[in-house]
């Protein structure tokens, strides 16, 4: 038989603003993805999609340099190929985004979080803003690395470019900051749609199907449509060279930030309006 | 203190909560007894703000769960003892629970122990028995140290000596003062854990008061009589009107007289008795009674009938 209970009130808590509650809800949330197994088998998966297939492809590229015609390397975009590995990683960035939300729901767990703070806005900012520090992170090193390695790759063809060059600081924190905005558009949809697979089902359609059936439409929507969709305009974000079919790298930026707050502003709302 | 006012909750068309007031006092455990799907859940997830009510109040402590910031320092809850993610470690479960409210990490080796899971803090929790979640849960609800207890079905999945310790936990718990509100089908349990009870059928407040009390007015009891002489002893009491109703050839079960009249009334007119005791009437008997007419899913005894299309 156990003992029983310590006397009463033993930690009694004297700082009480909703500052100290989202920061305590950060802490949770922080403690939370870092003590399940798919937080680190996602963040490893999304390090070896940029890094693993930027390095690929650009290796690639530098052993059929010699066989390349002129036209091509006229429009080259010295990171096009660095950059390859992000359309893959905003996939598992996407999945680890919806499940921050959904396996509360299929675990039961959200009755537990919102017990322990019914403050439900500030709990969702909580979990937004801790699930986006760690994406950023990983993204920022992840874009780095891949940058440097594919860059010294190339430079034995003398296409390189430094981090120095105009664009292109920009366009390697571009590419971490869209695995952001995707990590929350992700988070968002999970805390709408609240079931696992419903969730990561919108979120390819969004990311991948959509994408493709706007091609289909007659000239010149599907290239007018395709610009604004979220893919594209985060493809934009990471470009230095000008493609006509994409957004500049501002505009781009703005229209991901636009998706992102607009998922976000309906999460919001739903989870306060709907029963847990 | 727990304060619910004309407490409603509507789903689509089926009204799950129907106008409950009622209050928990602190200092005892109050039962919250009914059927199943009478709503029982329904109100303690709208006591701890997961559900808003379709109308009226509930309170604890003076006010709304929604209202308290690091609330596990006021109000721990078992809502349901499944929900917990089954790839974290045990302790880790408690961790972050303990992290939202700032409540310090040695309190969650201490309420491991309280419950018996040290030994197990390091495993999954989809590794843990039924029984192992259950005292996680109740580990969860007790982490704040907290003044008011909600604790829906603690004892499900937990064998005899867990019930024991459940028990035995509970009465300490209001004997120091705190406010503990449990649910539980299990009758005879509540007939010894709880001192008052809350009986809610089809959403709405049937009965409260003491345990005892509920036990007493709505079963009383009977004398049960064994005897040879059944059908002769049978007239005597029915003279004194008695309700006798015969469980068998020798024995009866006498409503409306005690057991000492009953012997006097046999005694007086020589018919021998083998057995004559006081029945109390059971939690369960008292429950079942009240609830009869209440019950949502009652199971119905299928008897064959004729003329069927």
């Amino acid at each position: 038989m156990t003992q029983l209970l310590s006397p009463q009130a033993a930690v009694p808590v004297t700082d009480d603003r909703l500052s100290a509650v989202f920061l305590a809800a950060c802490r949770s949330e922080w403690t939370k993805l870092r003590t399940v197994r798919s937080t680190m088998w996602a963040l490893v998966l999304t390090v070896i999609a940029i890094i693993g297939l930027g390095v690929l492809l650009s290796a690639i590229v530098v052993g059929h340099w010699d066989h390349r015609s002129l036209s091509e390397i006229t429009g080259f975009d010295p990171l096009l190929y660095s950059f390859a590995g992000l359309n893959v990683a905003q996939l598992s960035i996407g999945v680890l985004g919806v499940l921050v939300m959904t396996s509360e729901y299929a675990t039961g767990v959200i009755t537990l979080t919102l017990g322990a703070t019914p403050q439900r806005r500030l709990l969702l900012g909580a979990k937004v803003v801790t699930f986006s520090a760690m994406v950023a992170v990983v993204s920022l090193i992840s874009c780095v690395t891949v940058f440097f390695v594919c860059q010294a790759l190339l430079a034995s063809k003398h296409a390189g470019v430094s981090i120095t060059d105009p664009g292109i600081l920009r366009a390697v924190l571009g590419g971490a900051v869209k695995m952001v905005l995707i990590g929350v558009i992700a988070v968002g949809v999970g805390a709408i749609v609240r079931h696992t697979a419903g969730a990561v089902a919108v979120l390819f359609a969004i990311l991948l199907i959509i994408p493709g059936l706007v091609q289909l439409l007659p000239q010149p929507w599907n290239n007018d449509i395709t610009l604004y969709l979220p893919s594209s305009a985060g493809a934009a974000m990471s470009a230095v060279v000008h493609f006509p079919n994409l957004l500049g790298p501002t505009a781009g930026f703005l229209v991901l930030l636009a998706y992102a707050a607009a998922t976000l502003g309906v999460a919001l709302v739903l989870l306060v309006r709907r029963d847990a | 203190m727990i304060e619910a006012e004309q407490l409603s909750k509507r789903y689509g068309t089926t009204l799950a909560v129907d106008g409950l007031s009622f209050s928990v006092e602190a200092g005892q455990v109050t039962g919250f007894l009914g059927p199943n799907g009478s709503g029982k859940s329904t109100t303690m997830r709208m006591i701890v703000g997961l559900d808003a009510p379709t109308s009226g109040t509930v309170t604890v402590g003076g006010r709304a769960y929604g209202a308290v910031r690091f609330p596990l320092h006021e109000v721990g809850a078992l809502l349901d003892a499944t929900a917990a993610h089954p790839g974290r470690r045990a302790r880790n479960h408690l961790r972050w629970l303990a992290d939202s409210n700032r409540i310090p990490r040695s309190r969650v080796d201490e309420v491991l122990a309280i419950v018996g899971l040290t030994e197990a803090a390091h495993r999954r929790v989809g590794e843990l028995s039924l029984g192992m979640g259950q005292r996680l849960g109740i580990a969860a609800a007790l982490l704040g140290d907290p003044a008011v207890l909600i604790l829906d079905e603690p004892i499900n999945g937990l064998d005899p000596e867990g019930i024991l310790w459940v028990r035995h936990l509970l009465r300490s718990l209001a004997a120091e003062g705190r406010t503990v509100l449990v649910s539980s089908h299990l009758m005879t349990e509540m007939a010894l854990t709880a001192d008052q009870l809350i009986i809610i059928g089809r959403g709405r407040l049937l009965s409260t008061g003491p345990t005892a009390d509920f036990i007493e007015k709505s079963a009383g009891h009977h004398v049960r009589v064994v005897t040879p002489d059944a059908d002769a002893l049978v007239v005597l009491l029915r003279d004194k009107g008695a309700v006798v109703t015969a469980d068998g050839p020798q024995e009866l079960s006498v409503q409306g007289l005690e057991s000492r009249d009953v012997g006097i009334l046999a005694s007086g007119a020589g018919l021998t008795l083998y057995e004559l005791s006081t029945q109390r009437a059971s939690l369960e008997d008292a429950f079942m009674e009240l609830t009869r007419e209440h019950a949502e899913y009652q199971g119905t005894t299928h008897t064959p009938e004729a003329g069927h299309p």
